[in-house]
């Protein structure tokens, strides 16, 4: 569906973007993610034509974006990251303007904008003025606008930045309804834990190029795979486990967290069940064995992470990432 | 031919919004108050002299059609000069810009509908205009070359307004420069004529005696007045008023009777709508995606 190759473009002589790579598939929910000033919100300008590269080729199916034809803007709905407000227009007004703005016009229009607008939950506002809807209705009613023409691509910047959490979780809910309808959805946000729970694919840019990037599942299987062991036992016998642990090949590193202790450990399942049998064996009163879960977060955090420089590599050769 | 969706809206917002109705009322308001004031006054002076001054019917036909003019002078750069910059403040001409609006849309759709605004405020003052069709010396053929000089100037104030919108991103800086542009227009071709006929005095007054202080004139600058709208303005309301006003070769010292100067309100009309349209059209370039970056944070 999206396709971007070598992107570059600089202010002056800061480099934001400097041979970015990414593709979106079709009917994926993609997660865009990356720290402040990583190029996240250049790139979705650049893909959206409002900003031209200085190098490289964005591509929309087979349509060029940067060669300066607009057919394009048909398959792509673009949600900024703030709400732009017309004074004295009304809800079903807004809407039509829109439509408007595609070529669609009369009955045509006045159908689409309804449905759109029930989709979201705003038809009962239809009479209301735009500037009188709450920050997010206004939202709602630019995700509506968005999907006004029925576009393939759909583009968010920071949708629910400044929503509570019940709005958040509604239009959460309506994305999820566009993804099952197969739109494909490119989503830049900062809320880690709710793109884990329905991106499909993740991209994660740093300083101007992705760092990593996949379908969502596979890069926190293999995530957690690298995690750390996490054994916690009753009483005071971490001395003797530390010694069992000391002497097995596969442990790379121990590190006692209060109660617990987090091992590298670099063998497979089988391996891990040994160890603990061995633990158990010694007569070390094992409480908890398991792999420390991956998240998004960590990833994030790991991935994005200067003074870390090693750990990341050690992360990367260690996870195959 | 589709309708411009950025005019409709435009509108839509224009007839909302109160500032409208209370210009027009005011307007109409004082030119009612003028015409029922002369009126008053050509009674009181039947009733002493048992004269009709049927010029005075005359004089309020100029002095609505310069109320008019001052009114399109005055409104259209500030009808036109926050139109897109006004979209940037708010944030939402990025979205406009990813639709299948084109820039030209914008820049025509937000142009015709101050246009359309400003007629609405000129054509309310008909009724008080129409008082001179009473006892005649004005044709609607008067009214109707008077209608095309206004839209020239409209489409030419306007056009400044909208390129100072378009190249600038705030509203304040864009209004400012505007009225600043047509100051410059409207007084500074005054100027630079009034400053080149002093000089050009200074200059042969030293041939005083010998006639060469009646040659004395602007020159080549005369011909900046065909960008001045009120300089047509006066030469077709002068025409209408009266036949053996100056003409323009006579304007800021003698000059040479040419074919400009002998259809001096066509030749502006077309200067100025000329001026309008590299005004659009530049207004159109410099809303180019690059001027949308923001600074990198």
């Amino acid at each position: 569906m999206l396709s971007i190759r070598g992107l570059k473009k600089a202010y002056g002589k800061a480099q934001v973007l400097d041979g970015l790579d990414m593709d979106v598939e079709d009917g994926a929910l993609y997660g865009f993610i990356g720290p402040n000033g990583a190029g996240k919100t250049t790139t979705i300008k650049i893909i959206t034509g409002l900003l031209r590269a200085d190098e490289g080729i964005v591509t929309l199916g087979d349509m060029d974006i940067g060669n300066g034809g607009v057919n394009w803007r048909k398959e792509l709905g673009y949600v900024p990251d703030f709400f732009g407000v017309y004074d004295n227009l009304k809800v079903g007004e807004y809407m039509e303007f829109f439509a408007a703005c595609y070529g669609i016009e009369g009955l045509t229009a006045r159908k689409r904008c309804s449905i759109l607008l029930d989709q979201v939950g705003l038809e009962d506002r239809r009479g209301a003025y735009v500037d009188s809807l709450s920050r997010g209705m206004k939202q709602r009613l630019c995700l509506a606008r968005a999907l006004i023409h029925d576009p393939s691509l759909l583009v968010l910047d920071e949708p629910t930045s400044g929503l509570d959490p019940r709005t958040r979780a509604e239009f959460k809910e309506i994305l999820s309804e566009l993804r099952d309808q197969g739109k494909t959805i490119l989503i830049s946000s900062h809320v880690l834990s709710e793109l884990s729970e329905f991106c499909t694919d993740v991209g994660i840019i740093d300083r101007g190029r992705m760092v990593l990037s996949g379908n969502i599942s596979q890069i926190l299987s293999q995530v957690n795979i690298s995690n750390p062991l996490i054994i916690s036992l009753y009483g005071d016998q971490t001395e003797k486990a530390v010694a069992i642990l000391k002497a097995h090949p596969y442990v790379k590193t121990i590190t006692i967290r209060g109660a617990d202790i987090a091992v590298r450990f670099s063998g497979d399942d089988e391996d891990q069940a040994i160890l603990l049998q061995q633990l158990v064996d010694a007569d070390v009163p094992v409480k908890s064995f398991s792999r420390e879960k991956g998240s998004l977060e960590s990833l994030f955090m790991e991935i994005t992470d200067d003074s870390q420089e090693r750990t990341v590599l050690k992360f990367e050769t260690e996870s195959n990432l | 031919m589709k309708r411009n969706p950025i005019c409709k809206k435009e509108m839509r917002s224009a007839v909302r919004d109160v500032k409208i109705p209370v210009t027009i009322t005011i307007c109409s308001g004082i030119l009612a108050a003028v015409a029922l004031l002369s009126m008053y006054l050509n009674v009181a002076q039947v009733r002493v002299s048992a004269q009709i001054q049927y010029r005075s019917f005359l004089d309020l036909y100029v002095f609505v059609a310069v109320i008019g003019f001052l009114m399109l002078v005055f409104l259209m750069p500030a009808l036109t000069a926050g139109s897109i910059s006004g979209e940037r403040e708010r944030q939402t001409l990025d979205i406009m810009m990813t639709t299948m609006v084109s820039r030209w849309d914008i820049v025509s759709g937000k142009l015709l509908s101050s246009l359309a605004v400003m007629f609405l405020v000129i054509i309310s003052m008909f009724p008080v205009l129409a008082l001179a069709f009473v006892y005649g010396g004005i044709s609607w053929l008067d009214v109707g070359i008077l209608m095309i000089c206004f839209f020239t100037s409209a489409l030419l104030t306007g056009a400044i307004g909208i390129f100072c919108s378009a190249l600038f991103k705030r509203s304040i800086i864009s209004t400012v420069v505007a009225y600043s542009l047509t100051a410059l227009v409207f007084i500074g071709t005054y100027g630079v004529n009034l400053l080149a006929e002093s000089l050009s005095r200074m200059t042969n007054g030293g041939l005083a005696g010998m006639g060469a202080v009646s040659d004395a004139g602007s020159g080549a600058f005369l011909y900046l007045l065909l960008l001045n709208p009120s300089s047509t303005f006066m030469m077709i309301l002068d025409g209408q008023m009266n036949p053996a006003a100056p003409r323009p070769d006579a304007w800021f010292g003698p000059h040479a009777v040419s074919l400009i100067t002998e259809n001096w309100a066509l030749a502006g009309m077309a200067v100025q709508l000329a001026a309008a349209a590299c005004l659009i059209w530049a207004a159109v370039k410099v809303m180019d995606i690059e001027r949308l970056k923001r600074k990198h944070a």
